[in-house]
């Protein structure tokens, strides 16, 4: 298969149909994100402040538009708070005004208390431009596997090296 | 006159990629001059598609999502656009064409091979465009099996490949006679010059002739012990 590089069109073919595979993925990632009007329109569910509703490595869909209503109190929303870099997902119990300028206050199902300490020193609400978006619809479990491999790193590399291994296996 | 290289003889995938490599280089060594019209498109397609990915990756990376929307959603929009192209174009204009080339008399010639999925036989279809660009063209099918070409380890024999192309294109057949089998499908018969030179060149292919002919004793065998 390798002499098949010699030829330079073949070569650059199958570069491209590697390259293709990937250019796709990430369109129609991008595509989604255009679509919803979100930066990151699915995401997974890091921590159990949701529970019940959520659960640890849940998979959510969000939706970053407001074309039918506003933004309001029971939603569960995505956000963003200022040099924090993991966003979180709970839930609106307050609402102060209307509009873009409409002060929210969060809180997770399962915490104690509200938001206000997760938010930035001296932030006491979110505004709707924080808000990456609001909870559409789920998968439970499936993300799971990211978690496991962002607490426990040496699975990563256990995973290389089986997926290593196949390939060296699967030389012919 | 096997090639060094072994696939596995129950992979069609294999068995169709190598014996479509093995048309330009028979056919290039016969003084055709190979066109790249088809690739050269499909590349340029595909490579521009790549070049806007790779861009949006890079303006998204540098300068984050909500600063860059509106250039995301073209680059969206273009991506699907470019990528329908280039799936219509290989599956439209491309159409299974593995070559294609101008033989040294003028003729076009265009090649397409094709396979049934779990039948080892390669379906090829040859288009010759005459000379004159007014003519009609003239579109030669045929199939042969593959274990005409490829021996039971997996080897790849130039011989009755090149017979196969010679036998059923004529313009093949004029630039290479002495490949050329007859009308007799190539399975069936080889001149007894082919033999000689699928036997001294071939060490493996005669061994699978041999078992062969032990499988035809055996059957003979069979039926007396019947009778």
């Amino acid at each position: 298969m390798l002499s098949s590089l010699g030829n330079p069109r073949q070569a650059a073919a199958q570069i491209l149909n590697f390259g293709l595979v990937l250019s796709t993925a990430f369109m129609m990632w991008k595509g989604l994100s255009i679509v919803t009007d979100s930066p990151s329109p699915i995401v997974v569910v890091l921590s159990g402040s949701m529970e019940p509703a959520f659960q640890r490595g849940d998979l959510l869909f969000l939706w970053n538009r407001n074309w039918l209503q506003d933004t309001d109190v029971g939603e569960v929303v995505v956000y963003n708070v200022k040099d924090k870099e993991i966003p979180i997902v709970h839930r609106v119990v307050r609402k102060f005004g209307d509009g873009p300028e409409a002060k929210l206050l969060t809180k997770g199902d399962n915490n104690g208390a509200d938001d206000t300490d997760l938010y930035a020193k001296g932030q006491d609400y979110l505004v709707r431009k924080d808000i990456i978006g609001s909870v559409v619809g789920f998968i439970p479990f499936v993300g799971y596997v990211t978690i496991m491999l962002s607490e426990h790193p040496w699975l990563k590399t256990v995973m290389l090296g089986i997926m290593g291994l196949v390939v060296v296996l699967q030389r012919e | 006159m096997t090639s060094q290289e072994k696939i596995t003889v129950y992979n069609l995938a294999d068995l169709k990629n190598t014996s479509d490599d093995a048309i330009p280089n028979y056919l290039n060594s016969l003084k055709f001059r190979q066109t790249h019209h088809l690739t050269d498109v499909r590349l340029a397609l595909g490579y521009s598609a790549l070049a806007i990915a790779g861009a949006c990756f890079l303006w998204d990376y540098k300068f984050g999502f909500e600063n860059t929307k509106l250039y995301t959603a073209i680059a969206v929009a273009l991506y699907t656009i470019i990528n329908s192209a280039l799936t219509l174009w290989i599956w439209k204009v491309e159409k299974g064409v593995v070559y294609q080339g101008v033989a040294p008399s003028g003729e076009t010639i265009s090649i397409s091979t094709s396979t049934i999925k779990n039948v080892p036989e390669y379906h090829v279809s040859v288009t010759i465009q005459p000379k004159d660009k007014t003519a009609k063209p003239e579109t030669i099918s045929f199939k042969r099996s593959f274990a005409d070409w490829f021996d039971e380890a997996g080897h790849f024999v130039a011989a009755p490949f090149q017979s196969m192309l010679a036998s059923g294109v004529p313009v093949v057949a004029k630039l290479d006679p002495k490949r050329v089998v007859g009308p007799t499908p190539v399975s069936q018969g080889y001149s007894a010059e082919m033999l000689d030179v699928l036997s001294a060149k071939d060490p493996s292919y005669s061994e699978v002739a041999a078992s062969g002919t032990d499988v035809a004793v055996k059957k003979g065998g069979k039926r007396r012990t019947k009778a």
